[in-house]
């Protein structure tokens, strides 16, 4: 599994489809998009985690660079969903930093 | 040339854009082209700390809030532009801006305007994506159209970086090759 991470917008699905070389509307099939919105309501993030590894790549956002939320529901989402992509890091064979579009390698290789 | 830098809130992102045009343009003329419209203290204090920073290193200040297409820059010249998150919020939201719909394509053809004019293009802009996704829809579509341009002027740059502690890390190119 490719685990695809960067900030909002960034680029990450188009990245998805670049290193899968598929298209769009392939890309559901084989690709778990923007997955930290799972976080959020998951009671178990290692079986997610387990789950979403079989995938041949999963998207998620990195959201834990501004001020803490002040509503405890949100700030144990973002909590979750730093943690899942901790989780799915350690379960992936590639992990890529998406920034302005531009992939960079953080673990494994692409080819 | 043309050479993105990005980075979060006083990342230092500013001090390391000015250096590095400077660094690459000792015969050219030095344009500032500043996109933050002036109302309030905060603005007037920024803009003050940022003229001290450039002071003595030979900039002629442009500003240029909308319509970055039609800015009159020198043939030549060596531009630094600062920055893409003011000229985004102008365009989208200022009446005089091509709003929410017009706003992506006026940066981004702005940009290829200046490209065609300049000899060095120093873009700063601003990463603010990586701090929650739970916003409002204004927001949203904000960090939407921030997000697309810097996809955008990253693909039309020769190098892109991301300043953190003043320090850059390149995704495209490098620092040291002229």
């Amino acid at each position: 599994m490719i685990l695809i991470t960067g900030p909002l917008y960034s680029g990450k699905r188009h990245v998805a489809m670049q290193l899968l070389r598929c298209r769009e509307e392939e890309l559901e099939a084989r690709c778990a998009c923007d997955v930290h919105a799972l976080a959020a309501e998951c009671e178990d993030l290692e079986a997610l985690a387990d789950e979403l590894a079989q995938f041949d790549a999963v998207t998620i956002a990195e959201l834990g660079s501004g001020i803490i939320p002040l509503d405890p529901a949100e700030r144990a989402a973002r909590e979750r969903a730093g943690r899942l992509a901790c989780l799915l890091a350690e379960r992936a064979d590639t992990v890529v930093r998406v920034f302005c579009g531009i992939p960079k390698l953080l673990k494994g290789d692409t080819r | 040339m043309t050479i993105l830098v990005s980075g979060g809130a006083a990342s230092g992102k500013s001090a390391y854009a000015e250096k590095l045009l400077c660094a690459l343009s000792e015969d050219s003329p030095r344009i500032y082209l500043a996109t933050m419209k002036p109302g309030g203290a905060e603005a007037a204090d920024r803009i003050a700390r940022h003229r001290a920073l450039r002071a003595g290193r030979g900039f002629r200040t442009l500003e240029c809030f909308c319509g970055l297409a039609s800015a009159k820059v020198p043939p030549d010249s060596a531009v630094l532009l600062e920055d893409i998150g003011n000229l985004c919020a102008n365009e989208m939201f200022d009446p005089a801006g091509s709003g929410p719909d017009g706003a992506a394509d006026a940066v981004v053809d702005g940009v290829k305007e200046l490209q065609k004019r300049c000899r060095l293009l120093v873009i700063v802009t601003n990463e603010v994506g990586a701090g929650g996704a739970n916003w409002e829809s204004g927001t949203l579509r904000y960090l939407r159209l921030l997000g697309e341009v810097n996809q955008r002027l990253a693909a039309l740059s020769d190098r892109v970086c991301e300043v953190v502690c003043g320090l850059a890390e390149y995704y495209r190119g490098e620092e040291a090759q002229k």
